[in-house]
């Protein structure tokens, strides 16, 4: 018998805990085409909505007239603001403290601006009659250049706002400004820049793009007249956050409100903020009493649902002449659009932008961001990334460049040389971060070394002589990036939404016969929660992974919680679930000392059970404890075996990387072609190492989507240019570069686990290296900063205007 | 979207003129037009059946005709929308210069506006569909004026010789199904 015990090891590998390469559980109906998604669920007598959208970016509406429409057999009815105004919901509040148009309430602000609301019984019948809707527009001047927005003469965008000089974040100085967000030094930055050797400033501006998930945003409201009772299926990605947003909105009491995410197809931020989609589905099932759906298309996302960047950093570093930086002065023009409607924790109109010091010793610094209004979609959602910190790792990424490009040394040196060293931290930032944990000399130089870095210098060299020599018309660029993230929003001393602070949950309850479900206040939308949660939890309790079920994204199960974005949900959630799995083990060990007849304190804890110490062959294991726990609770302890932890962080967690890009590119053709792109990402304690490299994989192309080609433009009038996949560049397998992976681990020392979140990194460090491959390459020809999205229609214009084309 | 071209058709100045001023030539030279009524002066209601890229939709709008000096040049401009399509505007200035008693250069200069879904989803395809449309519609104008011109047809293949290096796939892949096939390595 007593061979056929298993080994610790063999104990430890069956419970697929921490640090396991298990496969993705989600899969397996993803895979078969068995997902559930909002537009799967049916519900009986289901109407389905679809707005009537303005071709004008910017018109008074002087008239709408659904009477045609309503003669088309089906139709049921065509909300309008009017309509909205009976129940105080022709405006909404926003994340960031702004107001916006649910329907157009005399005026249109953006392109396909939701103007009405039509309901009919099927989409098709929709469709047909929102073509039959007569809506009569008066132009008025455009506004999409966000450099003039605050010309005197610009047109007034807001009359809302008309005679309000007081902000949701301080004074307002234009009829089109929202903003200024001051942080840091002034005084002390500006001396540093007058005694500096030398000093560089460029405007680097970061353009509108969007996080286009598959899947795009859609809702299913029912209200039930009888019991009160409103169900709102949804692509949410804080589900509770709705339900509250919901309640505070319609005044229906928040525990008849039940809010459910199913599966959701990817949101990268998409699906944080409220939409006119879901106030009119569930204003129309309260008027009707029956469900209704509605569901955009790819047009309608694109377009109208939450862009993201479309910052303008003006960017100027002050260093001496052996390249010690001494001071980083930024000023950011942040284009919100219509509506400032960021997806921002309440106090943080910019973000968490002010991590902008990146990974380097800056003695000094000061920022300075200014929002605008312009006639284009709201929004400005952190697109795979913590709120507005790609926009500043892009900045400091790009300015070190330029530093480096000025001082003639190379852009790695400089890096190295201006490093916060690891025994700096805890790391007090220039801008008022407190940096957790980081050893970033190490991870570069084995990053250099991974990819021979001095060798390819070597290569460049070469290469740059030889097409001065006329040898060859290809050039070569390497891109550095060293970020720094701030994730894991955040402590409620300086983070909530709408008030509510920004902690997370976790809620365990384990069966008598030891398997176990599990329910967070987070929301996977294709991060894998569902393997990687259990994983904690068996680590924690020595129960199989295989053996717990996780469940999100239903308000009536899930203890509250503040949702996945900003690579929060392993920061927060993740430790929330270690917490709670610890009060189950603390349990857990008084039972086991009660069946064991021995104190509690002479119990060591052994991967899946506890064993009495010096006589390891007395245990029990936490299966036993289970039914114990159910079957004969100890005297004076309650039965049953379950936990609930809410964890408000003390800090953020700041994973960080090395991440090298080499491309190649065709000056006739303007054709880049990244050869290698190397990413080493430190994010701590590592969960699920396949995870992990799927989540890395998925955020680098991404990265090289926004960095190559992917854009939200818009024309002289107005036109959104980059609505539809005929335009936005969405890579395919074909497209997209080979990605080699690496890491070091440098674990949080405030978190329960050690582990800081990754699923961001990949976005925030990636987008750089592939900008400064681009403007690296290009470098010796005479480029200082050239513009993104790096398109080959851009870089062959880069090159024949550089005189490359001869 | 600026587009400027000529057309040289085989008819006398006068008869070229006239035809450019009448309604009836005007609609049925106008690629997709179901309506074009004269309602005052120089004046004219339109209804025009327009596919841009997927874009499908019936414009309604005025047509006016500015700065007339017959039989030499005039300015057409108009407005129009097509509901949740768009809208589009602009104008044209047309300029008509005797090549010999029996020939007439025509001389068009467009700057047109389009909005809405149209210049969202045909964006990139608007410049391509309006010098299809331009071709369509001096190709039955030649016929019309002059029937019996071979000249037409030599102007049509001047025409059609520049659209195949121009037209990208997917204008090839929306273009409709009785013109001649998309390239196929596309």
């Amino acid at each position: 018998m007593n061979d056929m015990t298993p080994t610790r090891e063999q104990r430890e590998a069956a419970l697929e805990g921490m640090g396991c390469k298990r496969k993705r559980v989600e899969d397996i109906r993803f895979t078969q085409g068995k997902g559930k998604y909002v537009d799967d669920i049916k519900l009986p007598g289901m109407l389905h909505g679809d707005f009537v959208r303005s071709p004008y970016a910017h018109a008074k509406v002087t008239k709408i007239d659904a009477t045609e429409a309503l003669k088309l057999p089906g139709v049921i009815a065509v909300l309008t603001a009017e309509d909205l105004k009976g129940v105080n919901l022709a405006w909404m509040p926003t994340l960031a403290g702004d107001v916006q148009m649910v329907l157009a309430d005399g005026k249109v602000l953006y392109q396909n601006q939701e103007v009405a609301f039509v309901v009919a019984e099927d989409r098709y019948i929709a469709d047909d009659a929102v073509q039959l809707v007569e809506v009569e527009y008066e132009e008025l001047p455009v506004l999409v250049d966000p450099f003039k927005s605050l010309d005197p003469d610009a047109p007034v965008l807001r009359p809302d706002l008309d005679g309000k000089m007081e902000g949701a974040h301080g004074p307002r100085k234009h009829h089109n400004h929202i903003f200024n967000w001051s942080v840091g030094e002034e005084e002390a930055t500006d001396k540093a820049f007058a005694e500096a050797d030398v000093t560089v400033k460029e405007m680097i501006s970061y353009h509108r793009t969007h996080p286009s998930p598959l899947e795009t945003c859609q809702c299913l409201a029912s209200m039930d007249k009888v019991t009160g009772q409103l169900t709102v299926y949804g692509t949410f990605q804080a589900p509770h956050v709705v339900r509250t947003v919901a309640s505070l909105l319609s005044t229906i009491p928040e525990h008849k409100i039940h809010v459910i995410a199913p599966d959701v197809g990817g949101g990268f931020g998409n699906k944080v903020g409220v939409y006119p989609g879901y106030v009119c589905a569930i204003v129309a099932s309260i008027v009707t009493g029956l469900p209704v759906k509605w569901v955009e298309d790819r047009m309608e996302n694109l377009s109208t649902t939450s862009f993201a960047r479309d910052y303008h950093m003006t960017t100027e570093i002050a260093a001496k002449k052996d390249g010690t930086v001494t001071a980083l002065k930024v000023h950011v023009l942040g284009d919100h659009g219509g509506f400032d409607a960021c997806a921002d924790p309440s106090k943080w109109p910019a973000g968490f932008f002010n991590i902008v010091t990146g990974s380097y010793d800056f003695p000094v610094a000061h920022l300075s961001v200014d929002g605008v209004y312009t006639n284009k979609a709201p929004g400005g959602v952190a697109y795979r990334c913590s709120f507005r910190v790609t926009e500043a790792a892009y900045c400091i990424e790009r300015g070190m460049d330029v530093l480096a490009q000025k001082l003639g040394m190379d852009p790695a040196d400089l890096r190295l040389k201006n490093f916060i060293q690891p025994e700096q931290f805890p790391y007090n930032s220039a801008l008022g971060w407190e940096y957790d944990s980081g050893d970033y000399p190490t991870a570069m130089h084995k990053a250099m070394d991974a990819i021979d870095y001095r060798g390819l210098r070597e290569e460049q060299k070469a290469k740059q002589e030889a097409f001065k020599r006329g040898e060859t018309r290809e050039i070569m660029g390497i891109g550095v990036s060293f970020f720094t993230e701030i994730v894991g929003a955040g402590p409620s001393k300086n983070c909530d939404i709408l008030g509510v602070a920004m902690f997370d949950s976790a809620e365990i309850r384990i069966h008598p016969t030891g398997s176990v479900i599990s329910r967070m206040g987070t929301k996977s939308q294709g991060q894998g929660h569902e393997t990687t949660w259990a994983q904690i939890i068996a680590t924690e309790i020595g129960i199989p992974a295989s053996d717990i079920t996780v469940e999100e994204g239903d308000t009536d199960t899930a203890p509250y919680g503040l949702g996945t974005y900003g690579s929060r949900s392993t920061p927060v959630a993740g430790a929330a679930i270690a917490l709670a799995a610890r009060k189950i083990r603390n349990k857990a060990q008084m039972i086991a000392a009660h069946m064991l007849e021995v104190s509690e304190y002479d119990l060591d804890w052994d991967v899946d059970g506890f064993q009495v110490k010096g006589n390891p062959e007395r245990r029990k294991s936490m299966k036993e404890i289970a039914w114990a726990a159910y079957h004969a609770p100890p005297a004076g302890i309650e039965p049953g075996l379950e936990a609930v932890s809410y964890y408000d962080p003390p800090n953020m967690t700041y994973p960080f990387g090395a991440y090298f890009c080499v491309m190649d590119i065709d000056v006739d053709t303007g054709v880049a072609k990244t050869r290698r792109f190397y990413a080493l990402d430190d994010c701590g304690t590592r969960i699920n190492p396949m995870i992990i490299e799927g989540q890395v994989h998925g955020g680098l192309t991404e990265a090289f989507a926004i960095a190559m080609g992917q854009e939200i433009s818009y024309d002289a009038m107005g036109n959104v240019q980059g609505a539809s996949f005929m335009d936005f560049f969405l890579p395919t397998a074909v497209e997209t570069p080979h990605w080699e992976t690496d890491f070091t681990v440098t674990p949080s020392p405030h978190h329960p686990i050690g582990a800081k979140g990754v699923g961001e990194s990949p976005n925030v460090g990636g987008v750089p290296a592939f900008s400064n491959a681009v403007n690296d390459a290009f470098g010796f020809l005479g480029a200082t900063h050239i513009q993104m999205p790096h398109d080959a229609w851009r870089l062959w214009k880069v090159a024949k205007d550089l005189g490359a084309h001869g | 979207m600026k587009m400027a071209d000529s057309q040289k058709i085989e008819a006398p100045r006068e008869t070229v003129w006239a035809a450019l001023n009448d309604p009836q030539v005007l609609k049925q030279c106008i690629p997709g037009c179901e309506e074009l009524e004269m309602t005052d002066g120089n004046q004219m209601q339109a209804k025009v059946k327009l596919k841009v890229g997927p874009v499908k939709a019936t414009f309604g709008g005025k047509v006016t005709l500015e700065d007339l000096n017959p039989p030499e040049s005039y300015r057409i401009v108009g407005e129009g929308s097509g509901g949740v399509a768009g809208f589009a505007k602009g104008g044209a200035v047309v300029r008509l210069e005797e090549d010999g008693p029996d020939a007439t250069i025509l001389h068009y200069d467009v700057d047109a506006q389009v909005g809405g879904k149209i210049a969202q989803l045909g964006g990139r395809l608007i410049d391509s569909t309006a010098k299809r449309l331009a071709g369509e519609f001096f190709k039955t104008f030649g016929e019309v004026v002059a029937p019996s011109s071979e000249n037409t047809e030599a102007a049509e293949s001047t025409d059609g010789a520049e659209e195949p290096a121009k037209k990208g796939w997917l204008s090839g892949v929306f273009s409709k199904k009785d013109e001649k096939p998309a390239d196929t390595d596309a």
